[in-house]
């Protein structure tokens, strides 16, 4: 009965080996070691940072997302949770990016003279063609999501008004990179403790961003890549055929048709047709606008509704209205319409406010 | 040897009734679906079609098959699957023909695996023969002009029918995964019907849990948790991440299956 004893020993080892898989496929991926790599002063890396030219590659963006954000219809990638998408670029300004959601998904590949924007859920593709600099919003969403365009912006934008230090080292998307740190000076009265950015040590390209605010441990949210391969990618990817059967529109005739069944783009126009004011400068910065009068007015009920759910009602010296808030930013909506946003805590927008014109 | 015993094991699959009127039913789906999406073109504007992949089925033929796979993937298949495995070893159970399998001088190991190969080339034959007909309604319902994707590429006729033939192969693996475990409860039932009662209590209180997010540490153990992934074929350039973990989870479903059915065989009386 010996064979039959082997038998049992193989039919159970497999047993053993389907289940230790599972449990394997169920743990999170471990961080490995951290790379060790030679010295950089913190001033340098950000010098090289601001100076690095993006060259082609492609790659999976894991957005790990916990703003707490309600989800918007047109962004479900910025929703709480996790999202992936995959971007690829020949590092000349052309582009591919690719954003599922569920069972659907939005392409959208720059090729040099058009944007072209290809939505699976409505078999619609939007065709852009490139004016005189004129930004153009899906090219700025599809931006959205690359950590090495987020990255830079942000090193741009703040590195005067924080600490600068590199603190060790990681590896992100198996490629060894230094951990730039930002902390906001003392004197920023903001929400945010520290941002974190995974600069790649051989290429110096951003390969992760991860925003702390402050009393929390975990990240409020990482952007950073998950695989990426760097060279030249296949130039098919860079062109564009709308398929047969898809409609083709372009992005002047959605908004004239968009405009009377998506009530909240009013306010969103009205509030891209001022030009917004600024007020104080680095992590603080708060940015101010006015809502016209008739368009407050022409919010309907069920819009003011989600308006409602979201957000907090606030009053005080400078008027009142409501306040909503996220882990690393602030919202402030005065009844009278003016608006004023930035990364801080309510008071630095109860203080602002009054400054909008 | 081991051929002609394959060999006649599908031979017995196919001549069971049953086996052939769930072909049958199988073959119904995507015809059904072609021409649902073909009426619904009809009535012009509004589309409105099924949410996901159902969105670009208009004008898209040879995206057919694979919706129609996947939509089966949910209940269908592995309903079918859990049919074939119940036959297999308890339904001879039933019929006491078993008995003879057992104290005949072939392995035990070498009938599972015979059972698990019968298995494997009826949901092969099964999943292909939808293809097949989802290819042919769906052209003829729908038109073919190569196939579109969800990145909104669109690939040339050969190139759909490599990624038809892909989703196969996915969904065929998937499937047998699911049997094999199915055949380890029949393998310790007399009852066919509480094989396939079990089988389909499982992947329907899977896709139950699977909605909960805060049930979220237990999905990566649910076999259910791999199916929507396999949309992935549609994508272009093809992510391969998700089609891979889908294809291991089943693995080890696979393997789970196989060791107990052969731990129960093996220990059986006869």
């Amino acid at each position: 009965m010996n064979k039959r004893k082997v038998t049992l020993a193989a039919a159970a080892a497999g047993v053993i080996t389907g289940v230790a898989g599972l449990s394997l496929a169920a743990m999170p991926a471990g961080a490995g070691q951290p790379p060790s790599l030679p010295d950089v002063s913190a001033e340098s890396l950000v010098q090289q940072v601001l100076t690095s030219k993006p060259g082609a590659f492609g790659g999976t963006v894991e957005v790990d997302n916990k703003l707490g954000l309600p989800s918007l219809a047109e962004i479900p990638q910025l929703a709480d949770g996790k999202h992936s998408a995959r971007i690829w670029t020949d590092g000349n300004g052309k582009f591919r990016a690719a954003l599922p959601n569920g069972q659907s998904e939005q392409t959208i590949v720059n090729d040099g003279k058009t944007t072209w924007s290809w939505n699976s859920a409505d078999n619609e593709v939007t065709k852009a063609e490139h004016k005189a600099d004129q930004p153009k919003p899906d090219e700025q969403k599809a931006q959205s999501v690359d950590p090495a365009a987020a990255a830079k912006q942000v090193v741009g934008l703040t590195k005067e008004f924080s600490d600068i230090t590199v603190d060790g080292t990681a590896r992100v998307a198996n490629r060894a990179a230094y951990e730039l740190v930002l902390t906001p000076k003392a004197s920023e009265k903001t929400l945010i403790r520290e941002v974190r950015i995974a600069v790649d040590a051989e290429l110096k390209m951003p390969l992760r961003v991860a925003v702390l605010t402050n009393g929390a441990s975990e990240p409020a949210g990482t952007v950073g890549f998950k695989e990426i391969n760097v060279g030249a990618q296949d130039p098919k990817l860079f062109e564009f055929t709308p398929p047969a059967q898809a409609k083709v529109t372009t992005p002047e005739a959605k908004e004239e048709k968009g405009r009377d069944r998506r009530p909240e783009l009013g306010v969103e126009q009205a509030l891209q047709g001022k030009d917004p004011q600024i007020f104080g400068t680095g992590w603080d910065t708060v940015v101010g606008a006015r809502i016209p009068a008739e368009a407050m007015t022409q919010v309907p009920a069920e819009a003011q509704g989600l308006v409602d759910k979201f957000t907090k009602k606030v009053s005080g010296n400078w008027g009142s209205g409501q306040v909503f808030t996220t882990k690393v930013a602030t919202i402030l909506i005065a009844d009278d319409g003016r608006v004023v946003a930035g990364a801080v805590p309510e008071q630095v927008l109860f203080d602002t406010i009054g400054q909008v014109k | 040897m081991i051929t002609r015993q394959f060999g006649s094991e599908v031979r017995w699959m196919l001549r069971r009734p049953r086996t052939l009127i769930g072909l049958f039913g199988l073959v119904l789906v995507p015809i059904i679906i072609s021409f649902g999406i073909w009426t619904a073109s009809d009535e012009g504007e509004g589309g409105g079609g099924p949410p996901g992949l159902g969105a670009i089925l208009q004008g898209n033929g040879m995206v057919v098959p694979i919706f129609t796979l996947f939509l089966s993937l949910n209940l269908l298949l592995p309903l079918v699957a859990s049919i074939w495995a119940a036959d297999g070893l308890a339904g001879e159970a039933q019929h006491g023909t078993l008995r003879g399998l057992l104290v005949a001088p072939v392995s035990r190991v070498r009938l599972l695996f015979v059972k698990l190969f019968g298995l494997t080339a009826m949901s092969l034959f099964a999943v292909t023969l939808m293809a097949v007909v989802g290819i042919i309604s769906g052209t003829a319902f729908l038109g073919n002009d190569g196939m579109m994707t969800l990145s909104g590429t669109t690939l040339s006729t050969a190139e759909g029918l490599v990624r038809i033939g892909l989703f196969i192969l996915l969904v065929t693996f998937q499937m047998v995964a699911i049997g094999a475990v199915a055949l380890a409860v029949s393998s310790a039932t007399e009852h066919p019907l509480v094989v396939q009662a079990a089988t389909m209590t499982t992947i329907i209180v899977f896709q139950v849990l699977g909605q909960f997010t805060s049930l979220d540490w237990l999905h990566p153990f649910l076999i259910t948790t791999g199916f929507p992934g396999l949309i992935d074929v549609m994508r272009d350039p093809i992510p391969w991440e998700q089609i891979g973990d889908s294809t291991l989870l089943a693995g080890c479903y696979l393997l789970i299956g196989t060791g107990l059915a052969a731990i129960r065989l093996v220990t059986k009386d006869s």
